[in-house]
């Protein structure tokens, strides 16, 4: 194999990596996989308002700031689960850089957020979209330096504190 | 006391008046609520949208009010208008989307009108009809285009550019004479200059539209959010007022905010609305389901759809200057959405909250009495912060309009009061 294809497989498998992350609440290794520089976006278009929203943004740092604060707050305890598939995974050998787009569906378990009893263990899909994300490579090894998560969904009910 | 059985689950605790408390039916029952869509909703002002949501003129938006389909558009003199959402000939909706320009043309229509798609039948801006495909060859002289005019609502656009409609033909005020002074409080930094929706989002919460009214009017949950809890929690704070205005519209009134205590936050000073001092909190809570939150550098507002008696839509809009720079645009998005947003940190604790207060006093549940009776006053005797003053002045509202007792909505207002008199 190529190592450019090599690295497009990488690629691949650092997006799941990240999803599994997420699903778990491991934000610590999620941001491991984050470059320093890291920029994190929850977007979507209304076309109520017909504008280009930013729902939460931040760097790594406001990203870790998050989670850490996560335990303090009062939240849907609700386990997100996602399903990742990559679509497409674009190399830029002269800079060593790479684009890649994927498709989420988000669904929710209900643990704790309405009335357990009745409807906890129930999955609905909370959200979907696209992660569009760029990387950087160290030793061949690549890391996230952007996730844009273009969110489809924009009826979003109770919303999350969790990064998507 | 230890907790109690049933006889005595079922007393009034302690000392706590009538008027201090209401029945959880008025959140559950059926009949109840759509007696709530007729007595009210389809009688009141509510604001649908704002001005910079039909910047252009063609453009249109479409919502529902108290269940009726409504479209305002922005006509060719720069007018805004309002109408209902429906065809006069076979009761189609005009227009689907949630909203676009008349501008191009539709498949079934013209440039520059409104064209019911089922059968082509056309409106100018100002909801003329002004075509009906093959009139006099199926109505002869029996139906003319003048006959059929779009069903007009009054309309208004008002307080910073939003966008007043109401059902009710006979309303006997203006948008201004409704608000009854409620919006003394931030009329200044409303009307500077124009204002311009950035955000936008809707949710669906399995609660009765007053229960999230009731969150927004009271602060006495600032214990549910930890971004209040070390923002919050002073002199200052505490010393806020709640002021009620005729009609059941409350007021929170101003104080600084220290967001310097929650990292990850900064400062609002440098984008403060104009007039509004720096880093400061004005709040409205609109009878019957509406809420203005001018918080430094964003405006929040709050419309409530009420969809069922256990579930309310609410559109969450945050809006800065229009005279914004990109870059002072991406500061108030993150001011509005850090806190406010579908992933901010307070909204998810108060839906979460509400969802979870509704799943108590569904349909089939018990009635329980649901309290509302702090009085927390300051030196001159007035409400403050975490008084309930706010929910009692809009329950004292809605027992007028809907002459039932909250505390017991068997009983008819009058009954109530010289119950509680008594």
């Amino acid at each position: 194999m190529s190592e450019s294809m090599n690295k497009q497989v990488a690629i691949s498998n650092v997006i799941y990596k990240a999803s599994l992350f997420l699903d778990e609440h491991r934000w610590d290794d999620w941001l491991n996989l984050c470059h320093e520089d890291f920029y994190y976006a929850i977007k979507a278009f209304s076309p109520e308002i017909n504008y280009d929203m930013i729902y939460m943004d931040g760097n790594r740092e406001d990203m870790r700031t998050i989670t850490d604060m996560l335990p303090k707050h009062n939240s849907d305890n609700s386990p997100l689960a996602r399903h990742t598939v990559v679509y497409t995974v674009e190399m830029d050998e002269s800079q060593d850089t790479a684009t890649a787009v994927s498709s989420f569906a988000v669904y929710k378990t209900e643990l704790d957020g309405i009335n357990s009893h009745a409807l906890a263990g129930e999955s609905n899909i909370f959200l979907v979209g696209k992660y569009r994300d760029k990387f950087g490579f160290d030793n061949g090894e690549p890391f996230f330096m952007e996730r844009i998560v273009q969110l489809d969904t924009r009826r979003l009910d109770k919303g999350s504190h969790f990064p998507i | 006391m230890p907790a109690r059985n049933a006889k005595q689950w079922d007393k009034i605790p302690g000392k706590i008046a009538s008027g201090e408390y209401v029945d959880s039916r008025i959140y559950s029952d059926r009949n109840i609520f759509e007696e709530e869509i007729t007595k009210i909703f389809k009688k009141v002002w509510t604001p649908v949208c704002h001005e910079s949501e039909l910047s252009e003129p063609y453009s249109f938006r479409t919502m529902t009010v108290a269940r009726e389909p409504v479209m305002v558009v922005r006509g060719a003199d720069n007018q805004i208008r309002a109408f209902l959402n429906v065809c006069p000939h076979r009761g189609n909706m005009i227009e689907n989307r949630p909203s676009g320009s008349f501008e191009q043309g539709s498949p079934s229509g013209a440039p520059k009108h409104m064209t019911c798609m089922f059968h082509a039948w056309q409106f100018d801006m100002k909801g003329n009809c002004v075509h009906i495909s093959r009139g006099s060859e199926g109505y002869q002289d029996r139906l003319a285009c003048s006959d059929v005019g779009l069903r007009r609502l009054r309309c208004e656009v008002k307080y910073g550019g939003f966008v007043w409609v109401t059902l009710n033909d006979a309303i006997d005020q203006t948008v201004e004479e409704w608000a009854g002074g409620a919006f003394d409080c931030m009329e200044k930094s409303l009307n500077a200059e124009p204002l311009e929706v950035f955000h936008y989002h809707k949710a669906i919460i399995p609660c009765n539209y007053k229960l999230w009214h009731d969150t927004n009017s009271e602060f006495y949950h600032d214990y549910l959010h930890y971004h209040n809890r070390i923002t919050g929690f002073n002199d200052s704070y505490f010393a806020r007022k709640n002021i009620g205005f005729d009609n059941g519209h409350v007021n929170v009134g101003s104080f600084e905010v220290q967001y310097d205590q929650y990292e990850g936050f900064e400062s609002r000073e440098e984008l403060s609305f104009p007039h509004l001092p720096n880093n400061h909190w004005e709040m409205i809570d609109f009878f019957p389901g509406v809420n203005f939150n001018l918080r430094g550098s964003a405006l929040r507002c709050d419309i409530m759809t009420p969809l069922g008696p256990d579930k309310v839509m609410i559109e969450f809009r945050g809006l800065g200057l229009k005279s914004d720079t990109p870059e002072e645009r991406l500061i108030r998005q993150r001011h509005h959405n850090s806190i406010w947003g579908p992933f901010g940190r307070n909204l998810h604790e108060d839906l979460l909250a509400v969802s979870t207060q509704q799943a108590t006093m569904n349909e089939w549940a018990d009635k329980r009495r649901i309290l509302h009776g702090r009085h927390e006053v300051d030196a001159d005797g007035d409400p403050t912060i975490h008084d309930e003053e706010g929910m009692r002045h809009f329950y004292d509202a809605w027992g007028r309009w809907m002459d039932r007792w909250p505390g017991d909505p068997e009983l008819s207002f009058e009954e109530g009061q010289k119950r509680e008199a008594a």
